[in-house]
């Protein structure tokens, strides 16, 4: 049984370590918004994985959550991002310089 | 001999390497979803089915569609923003340090994390879960939807009033 956790929670870090690593590479806001995607799948891996042991209707319950915020903050940053490229004419983030005082 | 959920793992994460690699951004967005799948399909092996379903639902479909709008929308735009690939080129070989590093170092420490997960078991149903234990949970939902409803709603408007 901690073997299967394990597992999951190893797979879990290394999706969390491959998200952190493209949000923090890449100047693209649309791939740093795909970074987050992946890190937020290696902690949904992580949640399942501790719930399968205690309690799966919590962890259920947490993932659901969890879903519904994820949505809500892609929906957002895209928003943004539409919003930014007819701004400046880019996705770069080096190029939101438009709040600099 | 690999199992089911092993198998699964393996190509949930080629898939985020995929997504985080590829070039091509609706690539990437279709890669993204074929990961929410797999981790889909691992919930349900989990016996998730409710998670499952949203995250198959909301995830692998709603996101995806989102992306590939957001793709199309700024489809003139990708041959002017060559970023620099040597980074992600890379991305592979750390990917692999952190594979062995956390087979050698991690791995004991997930077995111990084991422990404390076992704490707090309670039976009780999803429906009474939510609605018993993690009310606030259900009203923080409505909240961030809201507030997500009013930043689309609002950077949009300005966009009009400008105009």
């Amino acid at each position: 049984m901690n073997g299967s956790f394990a597992t999951a929670w190893y797979f879990a870090a290394l999706l969390f370590f491959i998200g952190l690593y493209c949000m923090a590479a890449s100047r693209n806001l649309l791939r740093q918004l795909i970074g987050l995607e992946v890190m937020s799948k290696g902690t949904l891996l992580a949640l399942i994985a501790s719930g399968s042991m205690s309690n799966l209707s919590l962890a259920q319950a947490v993932i659901i959550t969890m879903i519904v915020i994820e949505v809500v903050v892609v929906a957002a940053g895209l928003t943004l991002l539409v919003k930014a490229y007819r701004t400046n004419g880019g996705v770069d983030v080096w190029k939101l310089s438009s709040l600099k005082g | 001999m690999i199992e089911y959920r092993e198998f699964l793992y393996l190509a949930v994460t080629l898939c985020a390497l995929a997504a985080v690699m590829s070039r091509n951004m609706l690539t990437a967005a279709i890669s993204l979803a074929a990961t929410s799948i797999g981790v889909a399909l691992v919930l349900f092996d989990f016996r998730a089915p409710w998670a499952a379903v949203f995250e198959l639902s909301v995830c692998a479909g709603l996101i995806t569609v989102l992306f590939i709008s957001a793709v199309s929308l700024l489809r003139k735009e990708e041959p002017f923003f060559a970023e620099d690939r040597t980074r992600f080129r890379l991305l592979p070989v750390f990917a692999l340090i952190v594979a062995i590093g956390g087979w050698i170092a991690g791995w004991p420490f997930f077995e111990a994390l084991a422990d404390y997960a076992r704490f707090g078991a309670r039976g009780q149903s999803l429906g009474s879960m939510l609605w018993e234990s993690r009310r606030m949970d259900l009203l923080g939902q409505i909240a961030m939807l809201a507030a997500g409803v009013l930043v689309i709603n609002s950077v949009f408007a300005a966009k009009k009033a400008g105009k």
